[in-house]
């Protein structure tokens, strides 16, 4: 059993503070939606949890199992079981898929024997219908939108993390790769009861992935949270305040 | 594959056969060795040059007409001078694939597009870790010709690594395409300089060049370290995709340039 916990976190970029007094927990085998309108901090908050230095944490914690990370470089979080699937993951030309995944688990396991990994990577490309080829291709070289999501999946399979943050997975997918990108992350979830922290904007991913609870987020802080019917809440509304219920209030 | 291997000014083992023709000979005015290749028919050539001491050289490649030549230089060593000269003939096509891990050189590199629809892809991969000087100089004799240049360097330790790279396109030359693609990765303090120049008379051409001298990119550090790598595991991991992407060599040469690069960083 693991647990994050974000407590209290603050967060700034450039001067501007993104995430305001920040409160979460998630624990294995739950999954946790968070939506919210654009520019309200739910990529900052994917990006804080792994240790982006790019961003600066003003005050509070965050902590993995009671320890306290914020200190943490971001491999150490990913060693931890920490895993980001990102909306937009970058190409980087030259590194192939194999060689970084191999590098990735050499890091986390210095033992680990060569045959198992090539079965294990074959065995998740079909399983994902990727082009076998594309493993020894650079990282996103070239990858159209889905099969950059399909790539992330990938990742997820082969390291085997036990706290999974999937930052707008479904962006970018079609119905079919959706479905493939959905359904994977769920048979994931039932073998590894890993917790799951689901960003995204629209409903259709938790045809897949089904919720236990969702929390709105606005103005880099979650204004509510209930169970999986306030999607269709916010199908209906949208982000209306009023009809929601979220008004923000400021802090003086 | 066909294959050369030179040590200092000397060649000591040659295997060739008859799509390429060879002389060495030393020039007795300036004293330099000068090798001599004339490329007949399609072919791939390797040439190892081992600079055991400080040595100058010239070499001299001339492609032949409808010729399609795939060459792999590899560069190790002390220190050098050394001057390449190309000349390609009509329709021939010359892609090479070059690495350098030697101490101290200066190449002083003339690409001559002599005739219709010579196409030349030239990709340097270097580890630069004391002073490295190149002169790049491709001129677009004939119309329809094209060039794509890309000088690649890691800067390392004391290196202080330099690209000065030129193309020419004079008036009535048309329908050429000229790129550069120059790139530095710097991982000291040491200033290292990109001159990207584009010397062009003619208005029916197309053309561009890109400079780049700086470190890798956060974003693409943060994705590797994300999946756990560690941080010098994964700028390693980086400098061996910059030191072998668009380099079409074997696989094993491939391995090698990754093993010369984990021997700087242990």
């Amino acid at each position: 059993m693991h647990t994050l916990k974000i407590k209290d976190l603050t967060v700034s970029v450039e001067n501007k503070t993104i995430l305001k007094n920040f409160n979460l927990e998630i624990k294995s085998g739950e999954i946790h939606a968070i939506m919210g309108p654009n520019g309200t901090g739910k990529s900052t908050l994917s990006k804080v949890i792994m240790g982006d230095s790019n961003y600066k944490v003003e005050k509070g914690n965050i902590y993995f199992d009671d320890k306290e990370i914020n200190n943490m470089p971001t491999d150490e979080r990913a060693r931890l079981g920490l895993f980001l699937g990102y909306q937009m993951p970058p190409e980087i030309e030259g590194v192939s898929n194999a060689d970084f995944l191999r590098a990735a688990i050499h890091n986390k396991d210095e033992n680990f024997k060569l045959y198992d990994f090539i079965k294990k990577i074959n065995t998740n490309v079909e399983q994902l219908s990727m082009d076998k080829q594309m493993i020894h291709r650079g990282i996103n070289e070239g990858f159209s939108g889905g099969e950059r999501k399909k790539n992330e999946i990938l990742q997820m399979y082969m390291l085997e993390p036990n706290t999974i943050i999937l930052d707008e997975i479904d962006s970018g997918l079609d119905v079919d790769s959706l479905r493939v990108v959905g359904e994977n992350v769920m048979k994931y979830y039932e073998k590894e009861k890993p917790a799951i922290l689901l960003i995204t904007h629209y409903q259709r991913l938790l045809d897949y992935i089904k919720p236990d609870y969702v929390h709105i987020m606005k103005e880099g802080a979650i204004v509510k949270t209930g169970d999986k019917n306030l999607v269709s809440e916010i199908e209906k509304y949208g982000y209306d305040d009023k009809k929601l219920g979220t008004n923000v209030v400021e802090e003086n | 594959m066909n294959k050369i291997i030179l040590e200092n000014d000397k060649i000591k083992k040659e295997e060739l056969d008859e799509s390429i023709k060879y002389d060495l000979f030393t020039n007795d005015t300036f004293g330099i060795s000068s090798l001599t290749l004339e490329i007949t028919k399609d072919t791939s050539l390797e040439i190892d040059y081992d600079f055991k001491e400080m040595t100058k050289i010239e070499t001299i490649i001339v492609v032949n007409k409808n010729v399609n030549l795939q060459l792999f230089e590899k560069i190790t060593g002390t220190n050098a001078k050394k001057r390449t000269k190309y000349y390609l003939k009509e329709n021939s096509k010359v892609k090479i694939s070059k690495f350098n891990n030697i101490e101290e050189i200066k190449e002083y590199t003339i690409i001559n597009l002599d005739e219709k629809h010579a196409v030349i892809e030239y990709n340097l991969k270097t580890i630069s870790e004391h002073d490295e000087n190149y002169d790049i100089l491709t001129y677009h004799n004939a119309s329809e010709t094209i060039s794509k240049i890309n000088p690649n360097g890691v800067n390392i330790k004391d290196g202080k690594l330099k690209f000065n790279v030129s193309s020419f396109v004079p008036k009535k030359i048309v329908k050429c395409d000229a790129s550069q693609n120059n790139k530095i990765i710097n991982l000291t303090n040491n200033e290292c300089i990109i001159n990207p120049n584009l010397y062009i008379d003619e208005y029916d051409v197309t053309a561009n060049h890109s400079a780049w001298i700086g470190t890798f990119k956060s974003d693409e550090l943060f994705y590797l370290m994300s999946r756990g790598i560690s941080k010098t595991d994964a700028i390693k991991l980086l400098i061996k995709g910059f030191l072998t992407n668009k380099m079409d060599i074997a696989e094993e040469e491939k391995e090698l340039i990754k093993n010369t690069v984990d021997n700087y960083w242990r």
